[in-house]
């Protein structure tokens, strides 16, 4: 047999598997050796109630190309290079002749095997826009997700679930209920592709479709998620976010906008600190937890200690705002207190911790408007903390040299000022 | 201390230039930029190859490569220009191709394409700075678009954009500086976020903007160089991402332009704002003949 004509056979026997199976959702590429794995582990496993049942097919010389069980797919690593230039060479043709269903299908088995053709993507974008309807809209969201199964950074797969949003935005009832389901669905992505910085951004743009209850909601949601990835800094980025959104929802209602909600926000900052020092105690020295904390204790004191709060006739009690922030000094200083203790066994976590908590130190410092931050500067000498970062962490040292240094001129400035 | 081993690293790529058919450079052939005039479409953008779409992407790499061989006169330089400027949105921001995704990589790659080309009058520069500057953070970096996590590649790109527009005075050099040498670890190299492991392509993109906000003696210079040093397979040539990894092109690349960045001996040196050696640079830019 001539390479050509089974090459292009591998290409409608892999497009009729995707058709005879529109269940599948999940795809690996399989090497050759693990088929005889995969196999045996059919073998002796119980058919599933569905009655799944296993459907391989095999190359003329027997090997197996194509595997498929319980709508999970595995395809050889052999026939990807000739699959995909037969899927590419197709999907040109397709593209020459301009029918509709071929460049769909085409286009479908290329990005199956490599995700990032962007021409791939783009001549579904134009046959979407030619269509014009929300069904067709809505099967490319259940279509990238199965790209996403093999290559969950894919930036295209991405922003083409953008694209579709954008697309249907103000045309669709439901698109709450949309931006809810992608929500989880980074989430679920998230569990097994760790620090995935395309997906998460992906949450992070669809903050802007949430309204305030949703992002209230998204705010509760991802906090046990959270609670169980203290590494993925993303996260936490995402949860600033949201923070963010509902505090600036505030900030522009803040006209006809009860005291109710501003206390409710003010309530929603303070749990979020406690549940933040919650895990600084739990889970030692984690970097993503000291940055979170930079987050909420700078926004903390501009928007609820000090002036810029916006609230109405905050400054009548000016008095107690600065009793306040005594109290969140005190605090903070604590919290360094009890996490620069470095013990001798279990160095490493607890010498990150140190110096984590040291550096969060120096950045509110830094951070602080002049007016508030004298009274942190008078409890805390910077030079205490530069004597703990050394201890702490030598090997960085000349960082600590510039960032103390840094912090201290300032420090010189506010004081001639 | 090890040296580099330069000529081996040389052999190197050469020798992945030559494999065409393995799995990676089949699957990849839309970023291999192999003839150029083929690649170029109507609109006068650039596709990663015969038969693939324009993006600003592959159309900055064609500039790129052409400018260090001195060949930018083979492009008809207004129709790429033109294509570049038309990817200019209204609010100053700049999308990768006409499907819209915007991005602050793509703000770098307009204006570092049209500064080559000598072309930065036909977009709106004002706009484009303010835009990059609603990207940043409160914790001094830059993301894709406003609210975006802070990553030291987003970072790299607006720092490089502002940097080649005069605009570096808008930006608080010291809080970025600190997120920046806050990238370095223990083991003196550079991640690219927070609780990542370290990676010889970031400590291109941490240390360029750090040399470009004039803060790179935040961090140890001399433990970052043995870093990229350990990361070098001595007997077959090639850079990895980490010490005892697989070497490829990639880190190749980033692993010698930190070092040259580091001024580490016998390296020619590189632009950090351009990724473009020096020479190369003040040819184009300042007019200095070599
Ligand atoms: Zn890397």
């Amino acid at each position: 047999m001539d390479e050509e004509a089974n090459a292009g056979g591998l290409l409608s026997q892999f497009e009729q598997i995707l058709e005879s199976d529109p269940a599948i959702d999940e795809i690996g590429f399989v090497h050759p050796s693990q088929f005889v794995n995969l196999n045996e582990q059919a073998r002796h496993s119980v058919p599933s109630s569905s009655g799944s049942v296993c459907n391989v097919l095999c190359s003329a010389e027997g090997n197996t190309m194509f595997w498929n069980r319980d709508h999970k797919l595995g395809i050889s690593t052999e026939v990807l290079i000739p699959l995909y230039r037969e899927a590419k060479h197709a999907l040109m043709a397709a593209n020459r002749t301009g029918i509709e269903s071929e460049i769909m299908n085409h286009s479908r088995a290329a990005l199956l095997i490599s995700s990032d053709f962007g021409t791939a993507w783009h001549s579904r974008k134009i046959v979407l826009l030619k269509k014009h309807k929300l069904s067709t809209f809505l099967e490319e969201l259940i279509f990238s997700v199965l790209v996403l199964s093999y290559a969950p950074k894919c930036e295209h797969a991405w922003s083409h679930r953008r694209w579709v949003i954008k697309s249907i935005a103000g045309k669709c009832s439901t698109l709450q209920e949309i931006v809810t389901k992608e929500s989880e669905l980074v989430e679920k992505i998230a569990e097994r592709s760790k620090m995935n910085y395309r997906a998460w951004y992906h949450r992070c743009w669809l903050v802007s479709y949430m309204t305030t209850e949703q992002s209230l909601h998204e705010l509760k949601r991802s906090r046990k998620w959270a609670g169980l990835h203290v590494a993925d800094h993303s996260c936490f980025h995402y949860r600033r976010q949201l923070m963010l959104s509902i505090l600036e929802d505030r900030c522009c209602k803040q006209e006809n906008v009860s005291s109710s909600y501003s206390v409710k926000i003010n309530q929603l900052w303070k749990e979020e600190l406690d549940w933040d020092e919650m895990l600084i105690k739990r889970y030692i020295g984690r970097e993503a937890l000291w940055l979170h904390r930079r987050f909420l204790s700078l926004f903390w004191i501009k928007h609820f200690l000090t002036g810029h709060t916006g609230l109405p006739s905050h400054w009548k009690h000016k008095t107690s705002m600065n009793n306040d922030f005594g109290i969140f000094v005190d605090h903070e200083l604590n919290l360094l207190q009890s996490c620069s203790i470095i013990p001798d066994n279990n160095f490493d976590d607890y010498q990150a911790q140190a110096t984590y908590s040291a550096t969060y130190m120096l950045w509110l410092i830094k951070q602080i408007p002049d007016s508030s931050g004298f009274e942190f500067r008078e409890k805390l000498r910077t030079e205490n903390l530069k004597a703990l970062l050394n201890k702490a962490c030598s090997e960085m040292s000349s960082t600590w040299d510039s960032l103390v240094a840094y912090a201290e001129t300032s420090d010189h400035y506010a004081k001639e000022s | 201390m090890v040296e580099l081993a330069a000529r081996k690293h040389v052999q190197f790529i050469l020798s992945k230039a030559k494999e065409k058919n393995s799995y990676e450079s089949v699957l990849m052939e839309h970023i291999r930029m192999n003839g150029h005039t083929g690649c170029q479409h109507d609109s006068g953008g650039f596709g990663g190859n015969i038969g693939h779409d324009p993006h600003i992407l592959y159309t900055l790499s064609a500039v790129q490569v052409l400018a260090l061989f001195n060949k930018v006169d083979v492009l008809d330089v207004e129709k790429v220009a033109n294509y570049v400027a038309g990817l200019q949105n209204e609010d100053g921001s700049f999308s990768g191709d006409m499907w819209g995704e915007v991005d602050t990589r793509f703000s770098y790659i307009a204006i570092c394409c049209l500064a080559l080309l000598h072309h930065l009058d036909k977009i709106n520069v004002e706009k484009a700075v303010d835009y990059i500057l609603s990207c940043k953070n409160h914790d001094g970096g830059f993301g894709c678009t406003p609210g975006g996590e802070s990553h030291a590649g987003q970072i790299f790109c607006c720092v490089g954009a502002l940097a080649i527009t005069g605009s570096l005075h808008r930006i608080d050099k010291d809080l970025l500086g600190w997120w920046l040498c806050e990238r370095q670890v223990k083991s003196g190299g550079l991640n690219g976020r927070p609780e990542k492991l370290p990676d010889v392509c970031y400590s291109w993109w941490v240390l360029s903007s750090l040399i470009m906000i004039d803060r790179v003696h935040w961090i140890d210079k001399e433990k970052l160089v043995k870093f990229i040093l350990d990361c070098q397979d001595i007997e077959n040539g090639g850079i990895s991402d980490r010490p005892d990894d697989a070497c490829d092109a990639y880190h190749t690349y980033f692993g010698v332009a930190g070092l040259s960045l580091l001024e580490y001996p016998g390296v020619k040196p590189i632009d950090p704002a351009y990724a473009l050696p020096v020479d190369v640079v003040n040819r184009i830019i300042l007019g200095i003949k070599a």
